[in-house]
């Protein structure tokens, strides 16, 4: 497994590349955003961690133009921690957001779960854990029982099983459950949400709210 | 899913109760009856006292009871305003007293006689001003008419009865009606209550009995108000079928005008216009043809009169220059698109020249024209003006002048006429009158004409000193100079005065255009302003004063620099009425007629940025072409201070987002220098951790983690204190916000049991769920420092009017004494506090809550313990509608 680090200070890049060179991944680094889509191209790599400031241009640049050709799990690292900031980069194609100062345990952790999703993405029914849904029935099933769910829900479900572990903005979810033209009506979403949330209670997945951001789905 | 695509229905009627109730209007409800002593005011009594008995807080505003007692039993036990005492003239007047009832605030008022005219001193001219203000405030209002007081109504009235009615209201407010009840009554029984003296009838009851109420005229007035309801509710289905539709705003693509000038038939002609448009649901205009001549006082009043009745009626009025009235309203008409063209049938043919009428009727074309026989309106007492008042001093000047200078002539050609012969004589008359016309106004001219030719005949035209002309050749020459002599001097006279009316309006569009250049385009706004107020000072002969709104749209303490009176305190009253309600106020003015001066509101079409008031040197009435041109100075004022307002906010704006962002560049490379060593000395730290365990470590950890926070404080306190935080709200749930508050806090929480106390149906909140859930964290973490451990936090929110109420107590030791408000300020730390802590985070939390708008109090809780308040207002809540 390789990983790409885009960051512009020495430090982190030495400390990340000692972290994850234990869990066995090959580590490429990159100083600017330039040599690091110039590595994203050369590398292959099967992950990337992105730091949002860079010296030439910024993170979310970056990232936008690595989304144009590749769909490779990017983890963003930055010390801004507002609320904006994360959204931008969710909506620009990130899968997942940790902010300085880290837990190098949590990174991995998180690493982990966005390499995993991006396998389980093909099958033809889409799984998670317990959880089996038939795209073609709108059907689903938790534990082997079948699960009611309305049309929204069902909508809503499979588009976080879709991305599961990964965060899902509200205005990623409202447009695919909705259509573009319910980009501003958050508050049913959350409604649903917590439909949803009554009917998985038992099993292994929880709804996550990720404030202001959006949900994510995740197994225990 | 198709079905989840729709919105809730009570999702969305709650919603739109919510929008209602921000922009609320009073309701009107008339009720409506044919004439005095149908049950009108009983009506309305009755079901003020049903609306309180369900619980609505009914005020009885005023309402004449005139000795009935049935009508007085049903004010028992009602809440009955105490009427307003006014002194006028040594006598004592009562009156309804509107200021109370705004101070008040009913829910509901009850006004008697909309109709009736208030006595001298009150705000408002008529009544219908005061309730058309209560409703404009939010108050619902009951009131009651007769239809012989609508304006419209009032010609037919006068028709049937023989009766002229004063005191009127205009069609207009019927249009502000909620509801319309109509009180109806048959002739027999209401004759039979007359009868038994139940009806009151005024001083004048005799006369009232044998002019008015007869069997005839009642049936006809009870005829009329059933028809005017049926009519309204006919308007109203109209109206419901067209909104269905949604189409074109007027149903047909008629557009009516008419024609009016000076005369007492223009009223009449304007009332038959609206009640046809108002049938045919279309636009009307009334167009004024200015000609050449002078109007006099009277008929200036009538004009200004009928024209200020059009506009409260609702028609356009639209102001023309025009020798031939018949071409200039054909133009307008084919201009405006009219369909139809309304003008008054003349009272006798003319045998040689052709009506007004018959020249509309040849030159109209596909315009359809409407001849209709007007009734004249008898002149108001008040506004007869005597005549010598309407014969200024300069014209006996005229006359004066005139009549010496024929005279001099005269002598001066008697000693001549022996050598020239009287047909020079004549020649040098001619010449006089001609010269005098170019002075002189018609009267004199044609006086001088006429006694010049008799003079020559007396004196000049042998036989002299008789009047009797002996050669027929002398009779032709007399006759000749005789035609001459007037039409020279009336042809002059006529050029003349179109030449003053084109250089009074080549000086007030001049003076329009000079106020527009003056106040636009000069470097200094307070300068073009003073120079612009100059201009109409000149031109009007008054003096004006400028009251510019301030940056709060708030009225300032005294009027701009550049007036050239200042409004007394007295007059700031009218000031702030008119810049309130949008609306000119004052002299000349229905509303606030006693004070000095005219005040206009200076109004756009989105604001309204002050007041410009005018007060005349001498005038003793405003015609409708100087109040249009005021109306036309102020647009410009305005428009010229909107400009000056939007470019201000810009260049502010502009300050605002340059200063911010270069706070937030700061900013984001402060945070950025000092969090990444911190990032790495913990990835390091715990690096060596999975290797080694050693007390050491664990201490640089303690330390790490303790400066990590003081640096997050002391960087939310920065973008506290620099202004750049925006609230960005957005949906989110209370369990959301105290759950991800507790996993902020983390450790220090786990010694602590937190339990949150929330009603099932608590609604979704908008609110910016980033800052609250720092605030809350905040709170949670003093409380898990400053309580000893085990001890339990109980949190609950409840929702009430718009307004969150979050409390989150802790069972600890509680605050000292009096540091209820010094624990949010900043550094501030009780004494005794443990070590490791910034006195930052409550002033976060206090900083991060009322950047929403919010407030955070503290205190001690009677049982023991602190209590934190969080009280949010106005936050929209959004309750998910049930499964």
């Amino acid at each position: 497994m390789t990983a790409l680090i885009i960051d512009d200070e020495i430090q982190i890049r030495r400390l990340l590349r000692m972290a994850l060179e234990s869990k066995g991944y090959t580590v490429r680094d990159a100083e600017n955003g330039q040599v690091g889509l110039q590595e994203a191209v050369f590398l292959k790599p099967d992950v990337i961690l992105l730091d949002l400031g860079l010296p030439d241009m910024d993170g979310v640049e970056v990232l936008k133009r690595l989304r144009e050709w590749s769909s490779v799990p990017v983890l963003i690292l930055s010390v801004r921690d507002q609320e904006a900031v994360k959204l931008a980069a969710f909506d620009a194609g990130a899968d997942d957001y940790v902010s300085k100062p880290f837990s190098t345990a949590e990174l991995i952790a998180r690493l982990t779960a966005i390499q995993r999703r991006q396998g389980a993405h093909d099958a033809a029914n889409l799984q998670l854990g317990p959880l089996v849904l038939d795209p073609v029935h709108h059907e689903a099933s938790l534990n082997g029982q079948p699960l009611k769910l309305t049309p929204t829900e069902y909508a809503m479900l499979a588009q976080l099983v879709r991305h599961a572990g990964k965060v899902v903005t509200l205005k990623q979810l409202l447009r695919a459950v909705w259509g573009p033209q319910a980009e501003e009506q958050s508050h049913y979403l959350r409604v649903y949400a917590n439909h949803l949330r009554k009917k998985l209670e038992g099993s292994t997945l929880e709804i996550k709210n990720e404030p202001g951001i959006g949900y994510r789905l995740e197994e225990m | 899913m198709k079905e989840e695509n729709r919105p809730d229905p009570d999702a969305l009627l709650a919603e739109m109760q919510r929008d209602e109730a921000r922009v609320k209007q009073g309701r009107l409800f008339i009720f409506l009856g044919m004439c005095p002593g149908v049950g009108k005011t009983y009506a309305m009594l009755q079901a003020g006292r049903q609306r309180t008995k369900e619980g609505v807080d009914v005020l009885v505003g005023i309402v004449e009871t005139h000795g009935r007692h049935e009508t007085a039993s049903l004010l028992e036990g009602m809440r009955v305003l105490p009427r307003k005492q006014l002194e006028h003239r040594s006598f004592m007047l009562e009156e309804f007293d509107i200021d109370a009832v705004l101070q008040q605030r009913p829910e509901l008022v009850l006004v008697d006689e909309l109709a009736h005219t208030n006595a001298p001193g009150s705000r408002h001219a008529k009544r219908y001003q005061d309730v058309l203000e209560l409703i404009d405030s939010g108050i619902d209002v009951y009131t009651t008419l007769n239809v012989q007081h609508i304006e419209s109504q009032v010609d037919i009235v006068r028709q049937i009865s023989g009766v002229a009615i004063q005191e009127t209201v205009p069609d207009s407010i019927l249009d502000r009606a909620h509801e319309i009840q109509l009180i109806d009554l048959s002739v027999e029984k209401l004759l039979e209550r007359m009868a038994d003296g139940k009806v009151y009838l005024g001083e004048r009851a005799e006369q009232a009995v044998s002019g008015f109420f007869k069997e005839g005229n009642l049936t006809a007035l009870r005829e009329l108000a059933l028809r005017f309801t049926a009519e309204r509710v006919d308007r109203d289905l109209e109206d419901i079928r067209r909104a269905k539709r949604v189409s074109s705003a007027w149903k047909t693509n008629a557009r009516l005008m008419v024609g009016v000038g000076p005369s007492p038939y223009a009223e009449s002609l304007i009332r038959w216009t609206r009640r046809a448009a108002t049938r045919l649901n279309c636009p009307w205009l009334v167009v004024w043809v200015e000609g050449a001549r002078v109007l006099t006082p009277i008929e200036q009043d009538r004009l200004t009169r009928s024209l200020g009745l059009a506009r409260k009626l609702g028609g356009e009025v639209v102001s023309v220059t025009g020798e031939n009235i018949s071409e200039a309203l054909l133009q307008v008409a084919r201009e405006r698109n009219v369909s139809q063209i309304v003008v008054g049938k003349p009272e006798k043919a003319g045998r040689w020249s052709k009506s007004l009428a018959d020249a509309l009727i040849v030159g109209s074309g596909d315009i359809d024209v409407c001849v209709v026989r007007p009734l004249a309106t008898a002149d108001k007492a008040r506004n007869i003006v005597p005549l010598q008042d309407a014969v200024p001093d300069s014209i006996i000047g005229e006359y004066s002048w005139a009549i010496v200078a024929l005279f001099a002539i005269a002598s001066v050609c008697w000693g001549l006429v022996a050598f020239t012969g009287y047909m020079f004589v004549a020649l040098v008359f001619l010449l006089a009158v001609v010269l005098a016309a170019l002075r002189f106004s018609r009267g004199p001219v044609l006086t001088m004409a006429t006694l010049s030719a008799l003079c020559w005949n007396y004196f000049f035209i042998p036989p002299i000193f008789t009047f009797h002309i002996s050669k027929p050749e002398d009779w032709i020459m007399f006759g000749m100079f005789f035609i001459v002599a007037l039409s020279m001097g009336s042809l002059t006279s006529r050029l003349r005065m179109r030449e003053v009316a084109e250089r009074r309006r080549l000086r007030q569009t001049d003076a329009l255009l000079r106020v527009t250049q003056s106040a636009a385009l000069a470097a200094e706004p307070a300068k073009g302003l003073a120079e612009a107020l100059r201009t109409i000072n000149e031109l009007l002969n008054a003096n004006t004063a400028l009251v510019v709104r301030e940056q709060d749209r708030s009225l300032p303490k005294s009027a701009h620099k550049a007036s050239s009176f200042q409004p007394s305190p007295k007059e700031w009253g009218v000031v702030a009425w008119s810049y309130e309600n949008k609306q000119c106020a004052g002299r000349y003015t229905d509303t606030l007629p006693e004070s000095a001066a005219s005040w206009f509101p200076l109004q756009t079409a989105t604001a309204t940025m002050g007041v410009l008031g005018v007060q005349f040197e001498d005038a003793s009435s405003l015609d409708f072409v100087t109040r249009q041109m005021i109306e036309a100075f102020a647009l410009q004022i305005a428009l010229v201070l909107e400009k000056e307002h939007f470019i201000q906010a810009v260049s502010h704006a502009e300050m605002l987002s340059q200063s911010e962002k270069l706070h937030r560049t700061l900013l984001d490379s402060v945070s950025h220098e000092l969090k990444t060593p911190i990032a790495v000395i913990t990835a390091a730290l715990e690096g060596m951790q999975v290797q080694q365990k050693s007390p050491y470590l664990d201490e640089i950890t303690t330390a790490t983690q303790r400066l990590q926070r003081v640096v997050d404080s002391l960087l939310q306190m920065t973008q506290l204190e620099s202004d750049v935080l925006k609230p960005r709200p957005d949906w989110c749930d209370v369990r959301d916000v105290i759950t991800a508050a507790q996993h902020a806090v983390g450790a220090p929480l786990d010694t602590h049991a937190v339990k949150l106390r929330l009603a099932d149906d608590f609604p979704l909140l908008k609110l910016d769920h980033a800052l609250l859930t720092q605030a809350v964290a905040n709170i949670l973490h003093n409380a898990a420092i400053y309580t000893p451990a085990g001890t339990a936090i109980d949190i609950s929110a409840t929702m009430r009017d718009q307004q969150l109420h979050l409390v989150i107590r802790d069972h600890g030791p509680g605050l000292p004494e009096g540091a209820e408000r010094r624990v949010f300020e900043k550094f501030y730390r009780v004494q005794g506090s443990p070590a490791g802590g910034t006195g930052l985070g409550l002033a976060i939390a206090r900083g991060f809550v009322q950047a929403q708008g919010g407030e955070i109090t503290a205190r001690n809780h009677p049982d023991g313990g602190t209590e934190f308040v969080i009280e949010m207002n106005r936050v929209s809540t959004f309750v998910p509608p049930p499964k």
